[in-house]
């Protein structure tokens, strides 16, 4: 039997997506090679390992951790990340006083050289509607429990400025190389929804 | 405007709802969307100012109803129709070609 | 016309700042109290609309960039300073806000004016 995937008829946002891509290349407006290599690029190297990198580095280096809080943008830069959706980069640092979650309440602003593309939750009413109003109980379906005495920061990326969050270092981690506590560190504690765990 | 996408502090929205081990894109269509992105910018034709108000203005049960590469797809076309790179006309003759050689 | 594939990782790599490289005086400073405006542009704006006419501190001046609500619409780059400020939940949402919890958001200073 043939192929289904070539039998399929195309769904609507298909046919757009071929009509618009097909017209554009016929123009000269956009080429090819470039649109695949913008996929290739997004999809598998750029992603929350960068982050991760960032994260260890703080972690394991207090020199750099000072410049990371103070001038993220440059001290990302150092680690060889930078780019669209990341020039200017501001690192909040949670503590067990302070937590801090990111959201972009009016679309989906995301840190993109650091954690790469989002989520489909974080780009989702839900999610962008109720963190705002309601954090300790979003943080909740995330399984994340603050103690009341915690002070909860939702930073709301209305601006060009884009935040990652630096989590707290687990407990129990101590003496652990920077290249096994990058694999600790997820994205979801870099957006601020959880906390990590060694 | 005080439009849909304005979401901060709206109730009844639902749940929200996480995907494990999410994939960067979850079909082809999303990523030539995704990917033309930047050779679209770098045409210089909007901002990303203008990009972000044609998604405003899709009207809100689009806005909800679709997804966030469907958004930026409906930016494209009305940008890029607005803007005289392409015509409505040739847009819809296209699909027209394709949806009947797909069919 | 169209960029190549090299040419398209280069833009992607360094980026586009939304900064506008003007010596801009600004019009408030850290630890200043503001209050948003109340504005109901049928335009485009980045002032959430749960933001309006709410008191909050300013925390950052993160320097001189374009105005969205101009820009969106071909009226200019407008270049003005962007802050952080951090507004109460209690002061936001009211009776509903957490009593520790804070919202922090970039504000341009044509969205807000001083408070007392």
């Amino acid at each position: 039997m043939a192929s289904s995937a070539h039998t399929r008829p195309l769904s609507d946002v298909e046919i757009r997506v071929k009509a618009l891509e097909s017209l554009l290349l016929e123009k000269g407006l956009i080429d090819q090679a470039a649109v695949d290599a913008l996929i290739d690029t997004y999809e598998h190297k750029v992603g929350p390992r960068n982050g991760a990198r960032v994260v260890a580095r703080a972690w394991v280096d207090p020199a750099y951790k000072q410049r990371l809080l103070t001038d993220g943008t440059t001290a990302i830069a150092e680690l060889g990340y930078s780019g669209i959706q990341g020039e200017d980069m501001v690192v909040v640092e949670n503590t067990p006083e302070v937590h801090n979650v990111l959201v972009c309440t009016l679309c989906s602003c995301y840190p993109w050289p650091t954690l790469g593309l989002p989520p489909v939750w974080y780009k989702s009413a839900p999610y962008r509607s109720r963190v705002v109003s309601d954090p300790r109980g979003v943080l909740r379906e995330f399984g994340t429990e603050l103690a009341p005495e915690t002070e909860v920061r939702v930073w709301d990326s209305t601006s060009e400025v884009r935040f990652m969050v630096l989590p707290e270092r687990p407990a129990g981690t101590e003496g652990m190389s920077e290249e096994a506590l990058a694999a600790l560190v997820t994205r979801d504690a870099m957006i601020g929804v959880t906390k990590l765990k060694a | 405007m005080n439009g849909v996408h304005d979401l901060g502090g709206m109730d009844g929205m639902g749940p929200i709802v996480v995907e494990e081990n999410e994939p960067v894109f979850h079909a082809e269509w999303e990523r030539r969307v995704f990917g033309m992105f930047l050779p679209i910018f770098a045409c210089g034709y909007f901002n990303i100012d203008e990009l972000r108000h044609a998604i405003e203005k899709m009207g809100a049960p689009a806005y909800l109803n679709t997804s966030y590469y469907e958004h930026w797809l409906h930016a494209y076309e009305t940008l890029l129709v607005e803007k005289g790179a392409i015509t409505a006309q040739e847009l819809a003759a296209r699909r027209a070609e394709i949806a009947q050689g797909a069919a | 016309m169209a960029i190549n594939a090299q040419q398209a990782l280069g833009a992607a790599l360094a980026g586009s700042s939304a900064r506008v490289d003007v010596d801009i005086a600004p019009r408030f400073k850290v630890g200043d109290r503001i209050r948003t405006r109340n504005i109901n542009p049928r335009g485009h704006t980045r002032m959430p609309r749960y933001l309006h006419d709410r008191v909050g501190v300013v925390e950052r001046d993160y320097g001189v960039f374009s105005f969205p609500d101009t820009h969106a619409h071909g009226l200019g780059e407008s270049p003005q300073h962007v802050y952080s400020v951090k507004f109460s939940a209690k002061d936001v949402w009211g009776r509903e806000g957490g009593e520790r919890d804070f919202i922090v958001v970039d504000v341009w200073d044509d969205y807000m004016d001083p408070a007392p």
